[in-house]
């Protein structure tokens, strides 16, 4: 069976509600090492990954390996019914019809109760290589948020440049063009601000907006994202979550025909 | 009515291929015998002949007895999933004659002793081991000689292709032996035969019934005449109309074409319903009176069928007509307003003469002719087709108006009609749950996943070209 205690929902319901957007059903894994989740979007250009690492549970059990297929609007209904605070309580027997979840609240002694029907869900599961990137840009997750929402009211795509001089997010929509370019900059009292680039070789590469606004969403979980990218390869944003979880995107590059 | 394409034409076919016939166990004759029924009479000299088909040109075999004419071959064959064959057996009174024997045993137990001619003419082939032993073909095919007129085969020679394609141009006037010149060009078996005196009397007779004719000197000129030519074919019409249409024919062309479709059951129901009210004196008479007019129709088309035609036949002339008497009441209003829309005895004969022409311009006349001659037909008054087509029309104009409402108030009965099959139900049933789960599916969709459907993915490709699929986790 599987029992696993979050300290805090808003983990999950961040979690959730970044993934939500993207695919309408999946299959959270789990498994003694933790609870992981690959899904793609119905188009098959996007893929999300989550690992969410039995270190983030306290305690964590789960003896055996377990797929619950759920469907993310019905979860999001509710992790609506928790408060950000509230202790989460993920339960599940051995070959569950439902997953059990329980919201503690600490202050007052409210305990509510929630069962969701599963799914059978066939998915295809995908083997991501580890991948040595040509470029690896780590910035604030607000600063890529705000630069995709900026550029989508000109152009559906943009283009990622990446050399010596910098990172530039460019693009070309009817009503004119913008970029935006961003340098290594570190910031010694708020390293959160710091922008970091790793450039290994030249890369550039476009990127479906629409796509990336969506992935922005998990903003709310990291302070910092990580962007990955090598030519002719997707695109991996990362958002890295405490005790080694993360959350990542992988996004397939627009090849062909440019914009 | 198939043509026949018997083998190369040989008197009589039996004695040719009897020797294949009685080999014991041999691979089966390449060219099996055939059974004809040949008319009574026929002179010794009587030939089988390959002639030009008025039609099609293409040359098709005929019955040549110089006494009696032309006759065609109709062949008689079981439908081909229906495998039949013959079993010839011996006949007792043709053992008797062994010697003599040409023909096969169905023949001369068919025909009686009609034929004693061809046994004289046949009386030389002694030789061969006798069919009349028993046998068996094949295929049970029957070649019937039917008589032919002999106004059909000169009909190409009469109007050559040439002379319809110069329209305004009128035919000239040419002698008996410009035609018969033409006739023997056609074909080398009719040269032959032309040279019999007694069958230029007959083609100058028959030419005479249906060409224009002007002396020219001693000598007499012809040219065809549509207007003859169609009169000689409607008298043929009528004459084939009184003896009553064979039955296959009278279904499918007369009976299923003058059906009133099934619409008029309920509305005679409401006609009786409402009659009292509505003082039916005038209207119950007049269905009486067409009741016994089409009553005495049916009686006379009975008496006048001929003896040779069997119970079958007359009964659906009957019952169609107790079809349209039927109707008469059920549309009073149509009734009153087009009094010849349901006369049914005159329509039953003018849809059975149009059928009759049909058949005979498909079958006898050279296409070219068609055209002129459906144009006469129009004109002409003699057998006067507007009533005919008035009530044709009306009918489809009715079976138009049972679709209409059958699509309006049948639709729910009728579908229910359709589902007594299982698995169609099943399957729909299976669809309809797949389309609820979709529907469903789609309704649980969030808004923004709706909306990444709509992105712009070209130039994309999937991620799985990308990452190599490691096969579904459970």
């Amino acid at each position: 069976m599987l029992e696993a205690r979050l300290e805090q929902a808003n983990l999950l319901k961040k979690v959730v509600d970044a993934i939500k957007d993207l695919v309408q059903d999946c299959n959270f894994d789990c498994n003694d090492s933790g609870i992981a989740l690959q899904a793609m979007d119905n188009s098959h250009v996007a893929l999300v990954s989550m690992m969410l690492k039995s270190e983030s549970f306290s305690p964590f059990r789960c003896d055996r390996n377990i797929a619950l297929g759920i469907n993310l609007t019905s979860l999001t209904k509710v992790l609506r019914c928790a408060q950000n605070e509230d202790i989460l309580t993920l339960k599940a027997e051995d070959a569950p019809d439902v997953v059990n979840l329980v919201f503690e609240s600490a202050e007052s002694d409210r305990l509510s109760e929630y069962d969701i029907k599963l799914m059978d869900i066939d998915q295809e599961h995908l083997g991501i290589p580890e991948t040595e990137y040509g470029a690896v840009i780590k910035m604030p997750s607000a600063e890529f948020q705000r630069i995709c929402r900026d550029l989508i009211a000109l152009s559906e795509s943009v283009s990622i440049e990446c050399s010596k001089e910098g990172v530039k997010f460019a693009c070309q929509g009817d009503i004119g063009s913008g970029s935006v370019t961003l340098r290594s900059h570190t910031n010694v009292d708020k390293p959160e601000l710091n922008v970091e680039i790793d450039l290994t070789e030249p890369v550039a590469l476009t990127f479906s907006l629409k796509y990336l606004v969506n992935f922005c969403k998990a903003s709310g979980l990291s302070g910092q994202v990580k962007l990955c990218l090598s030519n002719e390869v997707p695109l991996l944003v990362e958002y890295a979550l405490s005790n080694n979880s993360y959350l990542r995107f992988y996004l397939a590059p627009k090849i062909g025909d440019e914009e | 009515m198939a043509r026949t394409r018997s083998k190369p034409a040989i008197k009589d076919p039996v004695p040719a291929s009897t020797s294949a016939a009685t080999a014991a166990l041999p691979p089966s004759a390449l060219d099996p015998p055939k059974l004809f029924i040949l008319p009574t009479g026929a002179s010794p000299a009587a030939r089988i002949v390959t002639l030009p088909n008025p039609v099609t040109a293409s040359p098709t075999r005929y019955f040549f007895c110089p006494k009696t004419g032309f006759y065609e071959f109709t062949k008689i064959a079981a439908p081909k999933k229906v495998s039949r064959s013959w079993l010839l057996a011996p006949h007792k009174a043709a053992e008797d004659r062994l010697h003599k024997i040409t023909n096969s045993p169905e023949e001369v137990s068919q025909q009686g002793a009609g034929n004693s001619d061809k046994h004289d003419s046949a009386e030389n082939i002694i030789d061969t081991p006798l069919i009349s032993k028993g046998y068996i073909t094949k295929s049970a095919d029957l070649f019937v000689a039917t008589p032919l007129d002999l106004m059909f085969l000169i009909l190409p020679a009469l109007s050559p292709i040439s002379s319809v394609s110069k329209e305004s141009q009128k035919q000239l006037f040419l002698s008996l032996d410009d035609y018969l010149d033409a006739l023997s060009a056609s074909s080398p078996h009719l040269k032959q035969l032309l040279l019999n005196s007694k069958l230029q009397d007959k083609i100058s007779r028959r030419m005479a019934a249906i060409c224009d004719i002007v002396d020219a000197g001693d000598e007499k000129m012809y040219r065809l005449s549509q207007r003859k030519l169609l009169a000689a074919l409607l008298s043929k019409a009528e004459r084939m109309a009184k003896e009553g249409l064979p039955t296959s024919m009278e279904e499918k062309f007369v009976r299923s074409v003058l059906e009133i479709p099934i619409m008029s059951v309920r509305r005679e129901e409401s006609e009786l319903g409402s009659a009292p009210q509505t003082g039916p004196i005038p209207v119950g008479e007049g269905e009486e009176a067409t009741e016994d007019k089409s009553q005495s129709a049916t009686q006379s088309f009975g008496t006048a069928t001929p003896v040779t035609t069997t119970g079958d036949s007359q009964s659906p002339i009957t019952s169609s007509s107790t079809v349209s008497s039927l109707v008469t009441p059920t549309l009073p209003e149509v009734a009153l307003s087009k009094p010849p829309s349901t006369a049914p005895e005159g329509i039953l004969h003018l849809l059975r003469i149009r059928t009759i022409l049909t058949f005979i311009f498909s079958s006898y006349i050279p296409p070219h002719l068609h055209k002129q001659l459906q144009a006469l037909l129009q004109d002409t008054k003699s057998p006067d087709f507007a009533p005919l087509d008035a009530h044709l029309s009306h009918i489809a104009s009715m079976h138009s108006q049972v679709q209409a409402l059958r699509s309006l108030s049948d639709n729910i009965s009728r579908k229910r009609g359709f589902e007594g099959d299982d698995e169609a139900a099943e399957a729909r049933a299976e669809k309809k749950r797949m389309k609820e789960e979709e529907e469903k599916r789609k309704k649980n969709e969030s808004k923004a996943v709706k909306q990444l459907k709509k992105v712009d993915t070209t130039g994309m490709k999937k991620l799985s070209a990308f990452f190599v699929k490691v096969g579904s986790k459970k």
